[in-house]
């Protein structure tokens, strides 16, 4: 099972490679709320009790190209393609409904630290 | 005021790939039905590597970096998913927000850090067939 990975609109991801710039803008993504990352991770969910959440809109946008990487392959991990390192900008709101007894609103503001971001083509795998 | 801290885009994606468990629970009766039958998306596969956790299980994953790689784990193919060919973006934030505990109303600066990711393109699925469509690992 791919890990943390939940499918989205065809059309909700894109990239422009001509400009150096890609795109993700989702909303309403059904997700559940662990309250922690252990709690994810851990097959018998310590604290018992996981509650459903969306994703109410998700708007993540990558530009400003500081390092290209073009036909770059790695045949241990069998990917290959051309990878662009960028900064990001980030928006979000999420929501854990009340009606769950934990009900939580985050909305993101205009500051986000970058640690790291890039946008690609690739190919891994069966397409490697 | 305090408002619990929640690492809440990690651990709501966390249980995104638990949906898949509940979504392929919930088909069974309608899969049975032919008259009825509805199409479910193709699940993805993972890619091979993976990574012990603290808590005991194992995930496909490497850590956000670049394509070289930082260390085994960190870096190197950024898709969360394998025979895949297509557009892939990552990015490892540290975001910054207000949190609301909707029980109490209480509000309060709140951050987390966060690792999201899209594949779109080309995969084949589980099932062994060759699809087209999108992910977010969020």
């Amino acid at each position: 099972m791919a890990f943390w990975v939940t499918p989205i609109p065809n059309g909700s991801a894109r990239a422009n490679f001509d400009k150096g710039t890609a795109e993700l803008h989702v909303r309403n993504i059904c997700v559940f709320d662990a309250f922690a990352v252990s709690n994810s991770l851990t097959p018998t969910h310590p604290l018992g009790n996981i509650a459903g959440a969306v994703i109410e809109s998700l708007d993540l946008k990558w530009s400003g190209v500081t390092r290209s990487i073009i036909g770059f392959s790695d045949p241990v991990n069998q990917f290959s393609g051309d990878f662009f390192e960028t900064s990001a900008a980030i928006m979000v709101t999420a929501k854990t409904k009340k009606s769950t007894g934990h009900g939580f609103q985050f909305v993101s503001s205009a500051t986000t630290t970058v640690n790291f971001a890039q946008f690609g083509r690739e190919t891994n795998g069966k397409f490697f | 005021m305090h408002i619990s801290r929640r690492n809440f885009v990690w651990s709501s994606a966390g249980i995104a790939s638990a949906g898949f468990v509940l979504d392929s629970t919930l088909s069974k009766p309608v899969l049975a039905d032919d008259d009825n039958h509805r199409e479910c998306a193709a699940q993805p596969q993972p890619i091979p590597h993976t990574i012990a956790t603290p808590f005991g299980t194992t995930i496909h994953h490497f850590f956000p970096g670049p394509v070289e790689g930082v260390d085994p784990v960190t870096g190197h193919d950024p898709s969360e998913i394998f025979d895949f060919s297509g557009v892939v973006a990552q990015a490892d934030l540290l975001l910054t927000g207000e949190g609301t505990d909707l029980n109490t109303g209480d509000s309060a600066p709140y951050d987390f850090h966060a690792d999201m990711r899209f594949m779109s393109g080309n995969f084949r699925g589980a099932d062994g067939e060759t699809h087209r469509g999108a992910f977010a690992f969020i």
